[in-house]
């Protein structure tokens, strides 16, 4: 091969340049917020006027801040562990062919990922108030679930379609049940993908607050419906401090899914 | 072959929970839409009418919040594309080493709270943010720019927000032309710029359209970002939605702003999906 061939499809300098700032633009805001939550003064300064930890004091010793925390953590946690076994289940019926019309169906499943989310939450903010499930713990639960299914799903269909069903046949032709066969043949094979699809869904609940925010009681919120009605409120640096510990999560979960799982073939 | 009773027996709880909680409430909302708002109590019982709507294409404050949302989703859409391509390419065709730590660097603000990434870009953005005093230090400017509230902040904002998704997708698209084409053509003599306009760039446009209703669908129903960067003046239609429902109680205009809004979502997308079955046609 020529030179022109090997340097035709290399990206150029220049292109190289505009790539790297752009990645430098993804990352502004984030930097931006955890300088913030270190500044000693009331009031956002970058670079901040000397450091200090008071605000992670304040925000980890604050009861309104726990709580919502807490809220989060058991929404995220439950609708993804729902998600992954009604996900995981209905996709596994969708792969074997077991019901006509999966075609349709799957677009049933998908499509809360189509609907605007505040069209969502206002829907169900109408039906829980008419049923008496608004602020109620089950009622939120199942919207989270709605709006993180289609993400098992979908990893789950992608992870089964490169699937070779002779494998399974054979676990039950050595005499495994339709059950036994599933969980000790298909479901090892389909983990990496599944870990994936339940780490967007976890995180997925985690972030909403439009579909969220309709439907919280007066007295429960969730952090990022707390961190949304503060910031109307008026900025200072607990929020940041707040922030910077998701940052710092999310940051930690996203290696690990990639050391454990190749994350970013998920993607 | 599974039998069929099972297949259902594994369907059922999922599409009961969809069904309870996702279709039933959407379709309860369609009778409140054609319903009369009543200040104070809610709805007029027993009123049919079809003023929730005709207010929509008539009023021009609803006109005017309507053409922003749509310009707002073609100008992030746009934006997107221009600084998504670059990137993209890089991680498709860039050096091996940088593939996975760009890839990483994409996903992470992505994965990142949305709410926390609006509140970064509220502190860079207010007229004593970082940027602002920035130039003032620079001497380029003497007050500060208005850089919220307004569509400059939501352009940078929903831009940043959704660019890793268009990324994503463009990185795909590229991935999938064939190399020996390029290869082909630079050896027939294009130049580099040339192999890029005839070969790649064309080859990639179902992606790029994939990416660019993604992204485009994505901004015009956006909720949170366009609150936060655009305050409670200036309004999207999800904000005014949100308004309606949670400030003046208005729930029949807020439900059916709310379908005319998954009218718009639902329109983009099926003409982007007749648009690439004709596409995959000619080919």
């Amino acid at each position: 091969m020529s030179a022109t061939t090997e340097k035709a499809d290399k990206p150029g300098l220049a292109v190289t340049t505009v790539a790297l700032l752009v990645v430098v633009f993804l990352q502004i805001p984030v930097v931006v917020v955890v300088l913030a939550a270190f500044s000693t003064t009331s009031y956002l300064t970058i670079p901040p006027q000397g450091w200090t930890l008071q605000w992670f004091a304040k925000v980890l010793s604050d009861p309104t801040y726990l709580s919502a925390i807490r809220m989060s953590l058991i929404l995220a946690f439950g609708s993804t562990a729902i998600s992954l076994v009604l996900g995981t289940a209905a996709a596994y019926a969708l792969f074997r062919k077991a019901i006509p019309g999966s075609e349709a169906i799957t677009s049933f499943l998908m499509a809360p990922l189509i609907l605007p989310a505040v069209v969502i939450g206002v829907a169900l903010l109408q039906y829980f108030s008419m049923t008496g499930l608004r602020g109620s713990l089950f009622g939120l639960l199942m919207a989270h679930v709605i709006i993180t299914v289609p993400y098992i799903v979908r990893s789950a269909l992608a992870s089964l379609s490169g699937l070779d069903l002779a494998v399974e046949e054979a676990a039950r032709v050595l005499g495994a049940s339709g059950f036994e066969a599933f969980r000790l043949v298909t479901l090892p094979l389909i983990a990496p993908g599944l870990v994936a699809g339940a780490l967007f869904a976890f995180i997925t609940s985690l972030d909403n607050v439009p579909v969220t925010i309709f439907l919280i009681s007066a007295s429960q919120t969730t952090l990022p419906v707390l961190i949304f009605s503060s910031v109307e409120m008026g900025v200072d640096p607990s929020v940041a401090a707040i922030s910077t510990l998701l940052i710092v999560a999310t940051g930690i979960i996203l290696l690990i899914a990639e050391r454990r799982a190749g994350f970013h073939r998920f993607v | 072959m599974m039998k069929t009773r099972t297949g259902l027996m594994l369907i059922a709880p999922l599409a009961l929970v969809l069904a309870g909680f996702f279709l039933v409430p959407v379709l309860m909302l369609l009778p409140t839409s054609f319903g009369e708002y009543l200040p104070g109590s809610g709805m007029t019982p027993g009123v049919w009418t079809l003023e929730n709507y005709t207010r929509i294409v008539t009023d021009d404050y609803y006109l005017e919040v309507i053409w922003r949302t749509l310009g707002l989703g073609l100008f992030v859409t746009l934006a997107c594309l221009v600084l998504g391509y670059p990137l993209a390419y890089l991680i498709a065709r860039g050096p091996q080493s940088w593939r996975v730590p760009l890839i990483l660097l994409v996903v992470f603000p992505m994965m990142l709270n949305l709410v926390v990434r609006s509140f970064g870009w509220i502190a860079l953005l207010t007229n004593r943010g970082l940027v602002n005093n920035l130039l003032i230090d620079l001497g380029l400017i003497s007050t500060p720019l208005k850089l919220m509230f307004n569509l400059t902040g939501l352009m940078i904002g929903l831009t940043h927000i959704y660019l890793p998704f268009m990324v994503l997708m463009l990185v795909a698209a590229i991935q999938n032309v064939p190399r020996d084409v390029e290869s082909a053509a630079a050896t027939l003599g294009s130049s580099r710029i040339h192999v890029f306009t005839s070969v790649t760039l064309p080859l990639s446009a179902p992606g790029i359209l994939a990416g660019s209703i993604l992204v485009f669908v994505l901004t015009i129903s956006a909720l949170v970002t366009p609150r936060m960067l655009g305050g409670p003046t200036y309004k999207v239609m999800a904000t005014v939605i949100y308004d309606e429902y949670m400030q003046l109680l208005d729930w029949p205009s807020g439900s059916a702003l709310s379908f005319t809004l998954t009218f718009m979502a639902i329109a983009v997308i099926w003409l982007s999906s007749r648009l690439t079955k004709r596409w995959a046609g000619m080919a």
